[in-house]
């Protein structure tokens, strides 16, 4: 636990903040097993330290970097978002990090970048959920994002939460975070990003493409097949107070990023 | 063999009476462990169950009225397996036990998920599979529990026998019901679903050979 130097900006400052321990200890990273409580539980040990990121595909400039090459000429700052689980659960999170167009710039992505492609760190003697042969999921865990959703300035890269570096169970030591999309696509733990032509296979997606698409992008209109998306319980609720909200398209963030759908059907492209 | 009949008159040792004492205070346990979370959880303690105290809730009562439902089933294959007459004497208050844990099961449903918002129930139930089901295996264990009394087995006859099997489809109905709430760890419905599928292979008469056969050599 280490306070980080990071500026404050007005990105969700009118939020009621979920409490630390839910933030913490209510996860979904199925590489450390199915169970909310499972990445907490088993996530203690998990060694970040001498981390490497490769970049490859469509860009200029490539290889592996260390974590201290990618976070030295960036400055950090603490955004305020709510995440929106695809299980149609909720929080807000006071994350620490950069927006993740100012990493991919310094690669210089060629015109033939059209997606990006994120892939989690696959080490099954660290996670136990990697080694359980009761895992329906391909490991590693890829999700993807299409050029100009990784560029736009709401994503962000995080590194750190509640002013501490990334608590392992929430994908230490560097995860992404799209507020406007289900959490799913907010990869966690990557250690490899390329820049590609065609739209990237996502584990969920993969797994069933029926309930998961690409995009992902938080729809009160488009239900889940077996659920409702159309509210959410933000966390924490009590048992005779569900705190059962109206979900907001895009997860309220619509008059940022809806011009990159524009004339999508996002029925179809859900 | 002769352990097992040993165990046996050790427990035919025990009055009835007795026995239903013990089975009724150790099927008690899980309502009241779970009654004292709900004590806690309101008197303070929000964090016990993480979050979404609400859906632990529902998910612990849904595992108990299961595992109840199949402790219900075991009774007769115990009994024509290991030739443990005994435990019949207890199958109509152990069923009962399931149809109490599988109610409770609803009510945390309602109660904590849906807070009674009767439109969202009738909406969800028709929209959700797994809902509907769940719906259909608790009815089928309510008229059986409505009809497990000495005077609805006498004054239904043949009938009773006949409504009663109605019980394997509600196991059947049950994991179905949990087989679909699954997005990627299956190991526990499926395990449940196996247990269901073993109870009823062993309960029906037309696999009896299998074992009767070996239990000879």
């Amino acid at each position: 636990k280490q306070i980080l130097a990071a500026s404050e900006t007005a990105w969700g400052k009118d939020e009621t903040l979920s409490p630390y321990s839910a933030v913490t200890q209510y996860n979904n990273f199925y590489e450390f097993g199915t169970g909310k409580t499972d990445p907490s539980r088993y996530a203690g040990d998990f060694k970040t330290d001498g981390w490497k990121v490769e970049i490859g595909g469509e860009c200029e400039v490539k290889g592996q970097f260390t974590l201290e090459d990618i976070l030295k000429p960036l400055d950090l700052e603490e955004r305020i978002y709510r995440l929106r689980c695809v299980e149609a659960w909720s929080m807000v999170i006071p994350w620490i990090g950069f927006p993740l167009a100012e990493l991919l710039k310094r690669f210089k992505p060629l015109s033939s970048a059209k997606y990006v492609e994120f892939t989690t760190i696959e080490d099954p003697e660290q996670m136990p959920g990697q080694r359980s042969v009761f895992s329906t999921i391909d490991w590693p865990y890829k999700e993807g994002l299409r050029m100009d959703e990784a560029m736009h300035p709401l994503t962000l890269m995080a590194v750190g939460l509640y002013g501490e570096i990334l608590p392992n169970q929430n994908g230490a030591p560097l995860r992404l975070v799209v507020p406007w999309k289900y959490g799913f696509k907010s990869i966690k733990s990557i250690v490899a990003i390329r820049f590609v032509e065609e739209m990237p296979s996502t584990t969920w997606n993969d797994l069933a493409p029926q309930e998961y698409g690409f995009y992902a992008n938080v729809n009160p209109k488009v239900d889940h097949p077996r659920w409702s998306q159309a509210s959410e319980r933000r966390l924490p609720n009590g048992l005779f107070s569900a705190n059962r909200i109206p979900t907001q398209m895009f997860n309220g963030y619509a008059s940022e990023v809806e011009g990159l759908y524009s004339g999508m059907d996002l029925r179809r492209f859900y | 063999m002769s352990i097992l009949s040993a165990i046996s008159n050790k427990i035919t040792s025990v009055p009835v009476l007795w026995r239903r004492f013990i089975i009724t205070g150790l099927s008690a346990l899980p309502a009241l462990y779970i009654l004292q979370l709900v004590i806690r959880i309101q008197t303070g303690e929000w964090d016990l169950l993480g979050p979404e105290p609400g859906k632990a809730l529902v998910w612990l009562t849904g595992t108990w009225a299961f595992n109840f439902l199949l402790i219900a089933l075991m009774v007769t294959p115990l009994y024509r397996l290991l030739n443990q007459r005994w435990v019949l004497v207890h199958r109509r208050m152990l069923g009962l036990w399931a149809f109490l844990y599988t109610s409770l099961h609803a009510l945390a449903y309602a109660t904590f998920l849906l807070q009674w918002q009767w439109a969202d129930i009738t909406s969800e139930i028709v929209k959700r599979p797994y809902l509907l089901l769940g719906t259909g295996a608790w009815t089928i264990l309510l008229a059986l529990a409505l009809t497990s009394t000495r005077w609805a087995q006498k004054s239904l006859g043949k009938r009773w026998k006949a409504l009663h099997k109605l019980v394997y489809f509600a196991a059947l109905l049950a994991s179905v019901h949990y087989l679909l709430q699954i997005r990627a760890g299956w190991f526990e419905p499926v395990l449940y679903t196996v247990l269901t599928i073993l109870v009823l292979l062993v309960r029906n008469r037309r696999f009896e050979g299998f074992w009767k056969k070996s239990d000879k050599i």
